[in-house]
């Protein structure tokens, strides 16, 4: 039995089947390809918009990473600072002589520097506390640029929003930006596969078991 | 286009396979999983900024430098990993299994008094009630004022588990005695044994200590070197360092016990000998060494007294020691007594004599329980005959640390009518003379015990025959522990008034147990007290002060630390050293004679860099050849056991005439019909077997044939086994005259036939879920003979038998 010899009522009816078949096809893709990505993360702005850029311009270091390090410093026993703590701030921002005129910068001396308070920033690149990620081994020993994970962040003159996934609480830099997971750049996410897929490609596969990360 | 059912299905079905083709399950799939991973009741470490404080370790006589890592997260205030500390000269690498885990000691809240409590339910039921520091502290002090006002201040018993010179032991000890109570009581360890030793054959009661750095034969009397005998840091630490020597420079370590224990089977050479026999086996050593001439003259001739006949002033002649060896303790008689080859102890004899350097130490197992006294002289001897005394490398006797001593308290008429009474323990009486205390002999006076308080210690489980204590216990009307923690003790207590644990107070170490040279340690609080508790030094002072009169005047300071700084005032006077350089090993600067840089200038500055560095430390002086005996010298035949020549017969001694006052071997063993093998306790590096708790998490370093469930093991040989028709793990039970415990059987070669070897640190009744219950504890039905001088229970030797069950 061919489509053409189906009674015509009844072939209509299969047609306006297809159709809603359809439907609910292109209605999943948009759910799951743009809806679902706007529902699953929550938007927060930073407390302070910080400008990168212009504090690479006045840091010491020949290198660029000489330079993040200035800030993102090594403490003595080889821990990463990440995030500095605002006495780091304090090196060179003073409530007595402002650096400049930046609306940021007043907000920083005001609501926190003055009251000895820590700025709570919102880490888009923490990793989860089961991951053991020392940073020294990276930077330091195989000498791999901030740019390698973190992209552009350290040239940026503005804080992108911070998107916070609902379910995990983890910053959407983990699993990148595409909610596919695409990615195009070694910086675009920074799942366990992407750990390995370095590891490996560096000749270092030997890190990629499990305690390597997870003690 | 009408929405039926058949449409609304196929836009579901369309839906259901359009969700396939994009990230959301996948997505949802992986974020679930990572959102399980995040229950909010995991444990996950604080985020923030690490740092360490340093500090020192006082779980144990042994006084470790260790770190403490910290993170500056949220509260600010939490550890998160102890470790060992390079710069500190004890233990220059590393820390033990027990100090390792033992955050727990400090967080876990089930092994905690949280706060002051008084008894809940009845007694052993483990509930307690919150009170607050004020009421706790008037109702001790009432107790003690009522008992005062009844003239029986002697009915008020103190155990102290505190290290014997501390400050916080001087305090308790002042307390009591200032209330008018003789009875002070101390849990006596091999160092109480050390010192009545000491007072015997070399004239004051000093701690005995061993240069086994510098030493190149070390001939060990069952010490359990790497179990945890004395400072287990130092210990391991110096094996590690021996195990890297050369074949020329590394030292012959020589072990006798009956076990192929583990320190036995990583020496040199394993002696298996019978138990309890390390006396003749030392002296049988001494025979050849006299006899075949290789004593060092130059120490014997000059430094010693009574190795040759002497006429006393009275004109009568007395044997010497040379002679009692020769006619005694021939390699015939000694390889009879200790099951040894003669040939062996010959070999053996001749080896250690020869060396240039040698030492022979002796502390049974990790040292925490007290030894024979015959046993301690034997070998002091056997030092004392190859020059080994006050030599680099050899045995050390040197003075106390020079703490300053604190003014004798006020005293009342009441308090002076209290003291002028016996002790319950009969220590220092004329059944023991020389010893302080023997804490065990309570259970036998307990009727007239009205009020008994217990300062860091578990008498309930660390002392023999814990079955015949716990019920002393019963009769005593009012208990106050002191304890931090739930242990056996405190189950007991009426009332609790916890104290820090040891990470979040200030605390001494007072000359870590072997250590060569003196060396005093300060901890301090890493970390601010987490739970209601209070430094048990400070609520001393408190509750003197609440009791009044003469007794708070014998309490003139305001805290804990005050009395600590006066008394350190002492080691400025004396001079020594805060400052330690990791590349000069003290050991190293002994050797070379050379003096540590004292690293201060004025007292303020030494105080402050010793709540710092948590260290002060001195290089003595060797070569002396001058003891506080009678003679001067150091004595064979010990003038201080011939003045009490009328007791020796009523305290035990079997020997008669002249051997009664040297070194001499005579059997401890209680014989009892029916248990015809010998229960051997042993402690292991990786459990606390004294009155600190072991974490939690060492229990997961226990091997399957030492803990099974909740049955801990008894190591077997193959011989015994067969004849009880025993397998592996097969559960016993091990019954002493004093009662029975349940075990399992651990079939081993490395135990002899006749001896059944059980580990200590199991069986508490106390603590929480993790701890409680877990296994048996020999000291339950340890049953023995006392030591005839120091009146101490010998532990090492209980008769048992075994029944399958």
């Amino acid at each position: 039995m061919t489509l053409l010899s189906i009674p015509k009522e009844k072939a209509k009816d299969w047609i306006e089947g297809i159709c809603f078949f359809i439907l609910g096809f292109i209605g999943a893709l948009i759910v799951g390809w743009f809806l679902f990505p706007m529902a699953l993360y929550s938007e927060h702005t930073q407390p302070i918009d910080f400008n990168h850029a212009i504090h690479l311009e006045n840091v010491e270091g020949d290198t660029l990473t000489e330079k993040c390090l200035y800030c993102h410093e090594f403490y003595e026993d080889g821990t990463f600072a990440g995030i500095p703590r605002i006495e780091k701030c304090e090196d060179c921002h003073d409530p007595e002589s402002p650096m400049g005129d930046s609306l940021e910068e007043k907000k920083f001396l005001t609501k926190y520097q003055a009251q000895e308070k820590e700025i709570p920033w919102y880490h888009y690149y923490r990793q989860p506390p089961c991951v053991y990620f020392p940073h020294i081994s990276h930077v330091k020993m195989a000498k791999i640029a901030c740019k390698t994970c973190h992209g552009d962040h350290g040239t940026s003159e503005l804080l992108p929003v911070y998107q916070e996934n609902r379910i995990s609480g983890y910053s959407r830099n983990i699993w990148g930006k595409h909610i596919s997971g695409y990615k195009e750049h070694t910086w675009d996410r920074m799942k366990m596969d992407d750990c390995a897929e370095c590891h490996t490609k560096k000749g270092h596969e030997e890190f990629n078991s499990c305690f390597t990360c997870h003690k | 286009m009408k929405l039926n059912r058949r449409n609304f299905i196929l836009s579901l079905a369309g839906g259901l396979i359009g969700i396939n083709f994009t990230p959301l399950p996948w997505k949802l799939m992986d974020d679930i999983s990572i959102w399980t991973q995040n229950w909010p009741w995991v444990p996950v470490p604080e985020r923030g900024r690490f740092h360490y404080e340093k500090t020192v370790c006082t779980l144990c006589p042994g006084g470790c430098g260790i770190k403490v890592r910290k993170v500056d997260g949220i509260s600010g205030n939490r550890a998160v990993k102890i470790e060992g500390r390079t710069d500190y000269p004890v233990n220059p690498l590393g820390i033990c299994p027990v100090g390792m885990g033992s955050l727990q000691l400090l967080y876990d809240e089930s092994l905690r008094f949280t706060g002051p409590m008084k008894r809940g339910g009845m007694r052993g039921s483990g509930e307690f009630v919150n009170i607050s520091w004020k009421e706790g502290i008037s109702l001790l002090a009432k107790k003690i004022n009522e008992l005062r006002a009844k003239g029986k201040p002697e009915s008020i018993v103190a155990i102290d588990g505190n290290r014997k010179g501390s400050t916080c032991s001087l305090l308790i000890e002042r307390l009591i005695k200032a209330i008018g109570s003789p009875n002070y009581v101390r849990i006596s360890n091999m160092e109480d044994t050390y010192e009545i030793a000491c007072k015997l054959m070399a004239g004051k009661s000093s701690p005995v200590s061993f240069d086994l750095e510098n030493s190149d034969y070390i001939l060990s009397f069952g010490c359990a070197l790497i179990d945890g005998w004395g400072s287990p840091g130092r210990i391991i630490n110096a094996w590690s360092m021996w195990h890297d020597y050369n074949s020329k420079e590394k030292p012959k370590i020589v072990q006798i016990e009956p076990k192929a224990s583990d320190t036995a089977s990583k020496a040199a050479e394993w002696v298996a000998i019978r138990p309890g026999t390390e006396a003749a086996f030392a002296l049988g050593i001494a025979h050849v060494i006299v006899k075949q001439g290789l004593y060092n003259k130059r120490f014997v001739e000059n430094c010693c007294f009574g190795f040759k006949d002497w006429v006393g002033s009275d004109g009568q002649i007395h044997t010497g020691f040379k002679n009692i060896l020769l006619k005694r303790y021939s390699p015939d008689r000694v390889s009879s007594i200790t099951g040894v080859p003669k040939e062996k102890i010959i070999s053996l004899a001749k080896e250690f004599a020869k060396a240039k350097r040698p030492v022979a130490i002796f502390g049974k197992d990790k040292g925490e329980l007290p030894g024979s006294i015959f046993e301690y002289m034997a070998i002091m001897a056997l030092n004392a005959l190859v020059g080994s005394i006050n030599r680099i490398g050899g045995l050390l006797i040197q003075d106390g640390l020079p703490l300053k001593d604190l003014d004798d308290p006020v005293l009342d008429s009441i308090s002076r009518r209290g003291l002028r009474k016996d002790r319950l323990d009969d220590a220092g009486t004329e059944k023991a003379p020389f010893t302080h205390s023997i804490a065990e002999a309570i259970s036998e006076k307990a009727e007239e015990i009205e009020l008994l308080m217990i300062f860091s210690s578990n008498p309930l489980y660390t002392l023999p025959n814990t079955k015949a204590l716990r019920k002393a216990f019963g009769k005593i009307p009012f208990i106050v522990t002191f304890s931090p923690f739930l242990d056996d003790s405190a189950m007991m207590a009426d009332l609790a008034l916890p104290d820090h644990v040891y990470l979040e107070k200030i605390d001494e170490v007072i000359w870590p147990t072997g250590l060569q040279y003196p060396l005093y340690g300060l901890s301090k609080p890493v970390i601010s007290p987490i739970y209601n508790t209070k430094h048990t030094g400070d609520v001393v002072i408190q509750i003197a002060k609440k009791i009044g009169g003469s007794v708070a005047k014998s309490f003139p300071w305001s805290s804990f630390e005050d009395v600590v700084k006066y008394r350190v005032r002492g080691l400025y006077e004396a001079g020594g050293s805060v400052k330690y350089n990791a590349d000069k090993p003290v050991w190293e600067m002994i050797r070379k004679r050379e003096k540590p840089e004292k690293g201060y200038s004025s007292f303020s500055d030494m105080w402050k860099k010793i709540k710092e560095n948590g260290l002060w430390f001195d290089v003595p002086d060797y070569n002396k050849c001058s003891f506080s005996t009678p003679s001067g010298k150091f004595e064979f035949f010990s003038h201080v056991l011939f003045y009490h020549k009328n007791k020796l017969k009523a305290m035990g001694v079997t020997a008669r005439n002249d051997e009664a006052f040297m070194p001499h071997y005579e059997s401890q063993e209680l014989k009892v019909s029916g248990y015809e093998l010998k229960m051997i306790p042993y402690g292991m590096i990786n459990l606390s077997s004294g009155w600190m708790p072991s974490p939690p998490f060492v229990y997961k370093t226990i091997f399957d044939n030492q803990l099974l469930k909740e049955d801990s093991f008894v190591d077997i040989n193959p011989k015994l086994a067969k004849s009880l028709k025993l397998k592996q793990a097969d559960r016993v039970i091990l019954s002493s005259p004093a009662g029975n415990i349940k075990v399992r059987v651990n079939i081993t070669e490395t135990v002899p036939p006749d001896c059944v070897y059980i580990p200590m640190g199991f069986g508490h009744t106390g603590y929480d879920e993790f701890i409680r219950g877990k296994g048996a504890n020999p000291n339950e039905i340890i049953l023995g003979r006392r030591d005839p001088v120091s009146g101490h229970k010998v532990w090492w030797s209980t008769p048992v038998k075994i029944v399958k069950l």
